[in-house]
């Protein structure tokens, strides 16, 4: 294990003389007081040959392990997840050519629909889509752009990730 | 992809878009055993820098996990290593120091809070212990979002008196420095007996010794949920079919807090900890556990039957949580704190639930009397039997209880005191007018009990 911290009282300590270079191990990590009794001095603090910059957090043995043995969800219907399907709720008053409008959208921005379901309850409608982003699309793009489709007291439309709906009811 | 029923879809829109279903809170904690350092100084230097460092992309994350998975992350907070193990090294007297490093590093990353300025004193003192114990007054006084807790007693230890006598000695001069804001910092201040060491809710948030260097757990709430999915039940269900309804629901909750603390954690690149599955209220309408208790069937929450009805919740809240996920931790089942939940303001209110209730309901509910106001001129003698007892119903039942009890300064019964935000609006309860000093003037230590040798 190498120097965690470098401290002001480090610094001190360490140049007493004053001026010159400080070198620390690439993971230590310069405290602000340190980094500003360094410029007082005239102290250049150094990693590898070039100036000190804040190393990547180091998380732990954990964390290292984490990364190689686990995935980072246990998956509960064993598919594998690809990040890919959206679900796509719309609720709003009915009128002619609504469907075609939102489906149009989402054939232009990229998405393949797996499933349509939809529903009129009193002059309102209740559409659910499920929806495939293509290897291009962005979800959070796809998300603002549905969020912003519905005008003034037209309709309402929510993007939400499959994998939400996956957590919750399978196992 | 699976597919899924309308009704399963919009189970979900209906439980965030109208329940109030989300993330209480996102806690990162930050093991700071490698700040300790001979210089104090040094040591608040490296303990803001370690903060900082580490949770600097905190709620910007926990933010974009939101965003991504439509479900609101109310808090975001930090939990560290119990201070009197960092500061020990240093030697010194005043702590407050390293309360201002802490308050400034929460203030730079933009956390709600940030606990752990912590001691276990359930079996004795270190010089440490009692330089922290001296500078909490002074510490929840000066800073905005530092929380304290202590460990006062446990099932293997007994309970410490001579740490629950300082505790109480701490808990009214903390209220008296923060008289002008209704003794606030007392707000700020927890004991516990058998302590959670990963516990990801303040006040009593800290990691413990045996965690490791970056934990992300996740607290989820869910009282409006839970209340929605009773509601729907009809009077004639029996109690069979509540808690099938309970822990349905807790299921649900729980997997979607897994979900969202395990993509936290691999964004931040850190390991995850635990969900705490704790239904937490709040001030709004809606989102209170007194409400539940009413629909399960009790006129008033505090009303016999109470105590009952709660104890179902709680257990029926664990099942549906450990069913859903191996990492179920923290305090986990159903928090009562008076001030913050709507519906037990409103029971105090009406005189309904008394404080002798509230500790018989800490039997059975996930921590203890929590929020709860008392009248500022109460005798140390008397608060430190509240906390005395409070803390034998915890070492006996090999449960985990906590006392969060506020004096506040020139109030007597009745009266109404307003903390703001999350921590709602207090009614001072009354102690009653019977004392306990002979017994609290002994001292020492009470042993451990005989659950407590399983060895």
């Amino acid at each position: 294990m190498t120097r965690r911290f470098l401290t002001a009282e480090d610094v001190r300590r360490l140049m007493q003389s004053g001026g010159g270079e400080l070198v620390v191990d690439a993971s230590t990590v310069v405290t602000p007081q340190a980094q500003e009794a360094a410029d007082a001095a005239g102290v250049r603090i150094s990693s590898g040959g070039k100036s000190w910059s804040a190393p990547t957090p180091d998380r732990g043995p954990d964390a290292e392990r984490a990364k190689n043995t686990l995935s980072h969800l246990p998956e509960p219907s064993g598919d594998s997840d690809d990040g890919r399907g959206v679900i796509v709720t719309v609720v709003g008053k009915n009128r002619s050519g609504v469907l075609a409008e939102i489906t149009g959208h989402l054939a232009t921005a990229g998405c393949n629909i797996h499933k349509v379901s939809q529903e009129i309850v009193e002059g309102y409608f209740h559409l659910i889509l499920t929806i495939e982003l293509d290897g291009s699309a962005s979800f959070d793009v796809l998300k603002a752009e549905l969020e912003c489709m519905g005008g003034d007291g037209d309709f309402v439309a929510r993007a939400m990730h499959e994998r939400v709906f996956r957590f919750m009811h399978r196992v | 992809m699976a597919p899924y029923t309308d009704r399963e879809i919009f189970e979900l829109v209906r439980m965030v878009e109208l329940e109030t279903l989300d993330i209480r809170t996102t806690t990162l904690g930050i093991n700071l055993l490698d700040c300790a350092d001979p210089d104090l100084e040094s040591t608040c230097e490296k303990i803001y820098t370690k903060v900082v460092h580490h949770a600097s992309k905190l709620v910007e994350t926990a933010d974009s996990v939101a965003a991504d998975y439509g479900v609101p992350i109310v808090n975001k907070r930090i939990a560290v290593t119990p201070i009197s193990l960092v500061a020990a090294a240093s030697g010194a007297d005043n702590l407050v120091p390293i309360a201002k490093a802490m308050d400034a590093a929460a203030k730079e990353v933009g956390v709600d809070f940030i606990a752990g300025f912590t001691s276990y004193v359930h079996k004795g003192f270190t010089r440490a212990d009692e330089a922290l114990f001296n500078s909490i007054p002074e510490a929840l006084d000066v800073t905005d979002h530092v929380c304290s807790s202590v460990s006062l007693a446990s099932t293997k230890a007994g309970i410490n008196m001579d740490a629950v006598r300082r505790f109480t000695q701490v808990v009214m001069e903390t209220a008296n420095r923060t008289a002008d804001r209704g003794g606030l910092g007392a707000c700020k201040l927890v004991c516990f007996s058998n302590v959670v060491e990963d516990n990801p809710f303040v006040a009593g948030a800290h990691i413990g010794i045996g965690e490791a260097e970056t934990v992300l757990s996740v607290g989820v709430s869910g009282p409006g949920v839970v209340r929605g999915a009773l509601a729907r039940l009809s009077p004639d269900d029996d109690l069979n079919a509540v808690a099938e309804t309970i822990k349905r629901t807790s299921f649900k909750i729980t997997r979607m807090g897994e979900l969202v603390g395990r993509e936290t954690a691999r964004r931040l690149g850190t390991v995850f900890g635990i969900v705490d599955v704790s239904l937490a209220p709040t001030p709004a309408i809606g989102d209170s556990i007194a409400d539940i208790l009413e629909l399960i069937g009790v006129d008033v929450t505090g009303a016999p039957g109470t105590t009952a009805a709660l104890a179902l919740l709680t257990d029926a809240v664990k099942k549906g949580g450990l069913m859903a996920s191996s990492s179920v931790g923290g305090l986990s089942g159903a928090f009562i704190p008076v001030s913050e939940d709507q519906g037990m303001i409103e029971a105090v209110r009406k005189g309904a639930l008394s404080l002798a209730k509230l500790e018989a309901m800490t039997t059975v509910c996930s921590v203890g009397l929590d929020m709860v106001a008392v009248p500022g001129d109460i005798s140390e003698d008397t608060l430190m039997g509240i906390i005395a007892d409070e803390m034998a119903i915890g070492m006996v039942n090999t449960k985990t209880t906590a006392c969060r009890i506020i004096p506040v300064p020139g109030m007597g019964p009745g009266d109404t005191v307003e903390w703001g935000g999350l921590l709602g609006t207090g009614i001072v309860q009354d102690p009653g007018k019977y004392g306990c000093a002979a017994l609290m003037r002994r001292g020492g230590r009470i042993p451990a009990p005989m659950q407590g040798f399983r060895n």
